[in-house]
């Protein structure tokens, strides 16, 4: 981390050309998002538009954390603190792979009225 | 006491200890999004329903994104200009960050309330796919005619008397029951009065009486005198309705009960006394249970508490005069027939139903739920859409104000909407076979703002010819030209603007709503999602903002006396600023791109 005034002077330029590329990336995003020149994948929105978007967001944040949170700089704590956070996060995302094994609520064929199955419509509606 | 290590690090672990705390909080907050996130994956991924994609207006989040990154950027130069010992530029950029702070809840609101206020139906017509059909739009206002018919007055909030939303149950009662076991009347009571006004009456049928506890016990057992005794006389006959008089009577009511189930618990304990000494503790239990003695026992007992208890009437009856016809909200509402309306409280309407449809302008046609059941069920969804009641009702013939008017047949509006979209889907299946791509389910089963204004304005007098509409739509670059297609086309800012378009006009007979609701959690998962995380996100922001604030405002004796130790406490409220930062800038694209 900048700690002498002449590394945070040098510094503030660094964090005015990332607010740039930050602004930058974000209209990429929405580019990729709604012109249709830029409509990777299938016609609309799908699964490649959703990895585009992800993945700019993903680099948009590690700008964010590298440069303005100063993680490039930092102490081994922190990047234990935040490895932790990550592992934590991913572990919640994860925990949608076992709902898939719930013999009871996805996929099936024996799931009754009221339990969710995709291959079979609830008869009446649930909205 | 002096607090250690805020300014100087610790040799052990190399950081001064509120970063170490703030980065121990950021980890935990990383879990929590995560979480959230998760959450909102689980619900997208297996939602049993089309999920809304790019529902949200883009321009206000992409705004919203560009603040949030302009205020990181911010808060990084206020660090260093304190790091420079420079008081006037750090003013000067914690000030525009708490500005941008601001600006990102004033237009977060705006959202909000574009929501909020926004209407959607799933429409339960007819048809082989029943129920599936959404329109969305707003809801019109309306007031009671003279025939005490509900009738349209306004597209426009009009804050009137006698105007209300057109999404009301209209209901002309004679006669009101109020339940006293639930305490919870107050409310509609308030309502009801009010609605009734001078020019209506409300009374009591018949006169409350309680018999007296103690002329009970004073051995009056003859009922009907104790209950004509004028102790007895809780309410009498004719007397007004009031939220005082419901007090009175559900007092008299509850400590009647109360008293009867002392009493009767009192016998009870005695018919188990008298049971488990005749036949012993081991098989008393079996005689309560199965044996001819203990129901003898207990026929007795029924016998003896008629007379030793109060029985006080748990339901009162009060008459309307003239009758009177409600407005209730329909979530207030249990159920409703022809001639009886259930409150929520459990009072009870009696007299007769009024037409009470939802009269709407509608901005978007969604039959995306209607495709999606059909495929499920192998049906073509195209002929299944077109026997919707929504593309095959008759509509209504609007003759327009008085002096003149216009003179509009909405007859069929909506299948000339869809005869459109079809048209413009032909031509633009055209178009993107062209690239070697075909049109997405939201292009072929869902019609939104933008589209219905271009379709509106292709032939709006005579009939429709759906060849006209082809060769309009047919552009061999873009496809149709919408109105407002364009990203920074501010009309359409916070969704469709009902006081700048004239958009088709909808009255959906009651029986025909399916389910309705504002865009809120009630309406799907989607919103649920949405108001939990941005909600949350929203909550950080003004936490940040006021702490951020407060250095800003209470920093200066600070800067004064240890200037480095307020740097490092704007860099821990910075590093905070730029996580919120973090979290939208992965909720912009979630939320409003894909």
């Amino acid at each position: 981390m900048a700690d002498s005034i002449a590394e945070v002077q040098k510094a503030k330029k660094l964090y005015m050309f990332i607010g740039l590329l930050l602004f930058f990336f974000t209209i990429v995003t929405v580019a990729v998002a709604t012109m249709e020149s830029l409509d990777f994948g299938e016609h609309g929105f799908d699964k490649v538009d959703a990895i585009i978007g992800l993945t700019i967001a993903a680099f948009k944040a590690s700008l964010v954390m590298i440069i303005f949170m100063h993680l490039n700089h930092e102490k081994p704590l922190v990047y234990f603190f935040y490895i932790l956070g990550l592992v934590m996060a991913f572990f919640c995302i994860a925990l949608i792979g076992w709902s898939k094994s719930d013999p009871i609520r996805y996929g099936s064929p024996n799931a009754g009225d009221g339990f969710y199955n995709p291959d079979k419509p609830a008869t009446k509606s649930v909205h | 006491m002096e607090i250690p290590f805020i300014v100087n690090v610790r040799k052990d672990t190399g950081l001064f200890n509120s970063k170490v705390g703030i980065w121990l909080f950021l980890a935990s907050e990383v879990t929590l999004f995560g979480g959230l996130f998760s959450g909102y994956l689980f619900l997208r991924l297996y939602a049993d329903y089309p999920w809304p994609e790019r529902a949200l207006p883009v321009l206000p989040g992409l705004i919203n994104t560009f603040v949030l990154i302009g205020s990181s950027v911010t808060v990084v130069f206020a660090w260093a200009a304190l790091k420079m010992r420079e008081w006037r530029k750090f003013q000067v950029y914690m000030s525009i960050t708490l500005v941008c702070a601001l600006l990102f809840m004033f237009l977060k609101g705006i959202e909000y309330n574009a929501k909020l206020g926004h209407q959607a139906v799933r429409i339960d017509g007819g048809g082989p796919v029943q129920g599936f059909e959404i329109v969305e739009g707003h809801v019109h206002y309306a007031e009671l005619d003279e025939e005490g018919q509900i009738h349209e007055v306004s597209k426009k909030r009009k804050d009137e008397d006698g105007v209300f939303s057109a999404n009301k149950i209209a209901f002309k009662a004679s006669e009101l029951t109020f339940v006293l076991t639930r305490p919870t009347h107050e409310a509609y009571v308030d309502e009801i009065l009010k609605q009734a006004g001078d020019t209506h009456t409300i009374t009591l049928n018949e006169s409350y009486r309680v018999i007296n506890e103690d002329e009970l016990y004073e051995g009056k057992l003859n009922r009907s005198e104790l209950l004509e005794s004028e102790n007895a006389l809780v309410a009498q006959a004719g007397a007004r309705l009031s939220t005082d008089v419901l007090d009175d009577l559900e007092d008299a009511y509850l400590d009647a009960r109360s008293h009867d189930r002392k009493v009767r618990t009192k016998f009870l304990a005695a018919s188990w006394d008298w049971i488990r000494d005749e036949k012993g503790i081991d098989e008393a239990a079996t005689y309560v249970v199965e044996k001819e003695v203990w129901k003898e026992r207990r026929e007795e007992d029924t016998e003896k508490l008629k007379i030793v208890t109060l029985g006080p009437t748990a339901v009162v009856t009060f008459t309307i005069d003239p009758p009177l016809t409600l407005i209730l909200e329909p979530s207030d509402l249990v159920k409703f027939t022809e001639d009886e309306l259930r409150l929520r409280d459990d009072t009870v309407a009696k007299g007769a139903l009024v037409p009470s449809p939802i009269i709407m302008g509608v901005d978007a046609l969604d039959f995306r739920h209607t495709a999606q059941r059909a495929e499920a069920e192998e049906l073509d969804p195209f002929p299944v859409i077109e026997q919707t009641w929504l593309l095959t009702h008759e509509g209504h013939h609007d003759h327009g104000d008085e002096g003149g008017g216009h003179d509009v047949d909405h007859r069929n509006e909506f299948k000339r909407i869809w005869d459109c979209h079809m048209a413009w889907l032909k031509a633009e299946t055209v178009r993107l076979e062209k690239k070697g791509r075909v049109p997405s389910k939201n292009d072929k089963f869902r019609v939104n703002w933008d589209q219905i204004i271009a379709y509106r304005d292709v032939n709006p007098e005579v009939e429709y010819d759906k060849e006209m509409v082809y060769e309009y739509a047919r552009d061999p670059e873009d496809g149709l030209v919408l109105y407002s297609s364009g990203l920074f086309d501010l009309k359409g800012f916070a969704g469709a603007d009902h006081s700048e378009f004239e958009f088709p006009h909808l009255e959906i007979p009651r029986e025909k709503v399916g389910f309705e609701s504002t865009f809120t959690p009630r309406w799907s998962t989607y919103y649920a999602i949405y108001f939990t995380i941005t909600g949350l996100h929203g909550l950080h922001v003004i936490g940040g903002a006021l702490v951020l604030g407060y250095y800003l405002f209470f920093g200066r004796k600070m800067y004064d006396s240890n200037p480095e130790w307020l740097a490092n406490r704007v860099e821990i409220g910075g590093l905070f600023w730029h996580f919120v930062d973090l979290v939208w800038i992965f909720l912009f694209p979630i939320l409003y791109l894909m």
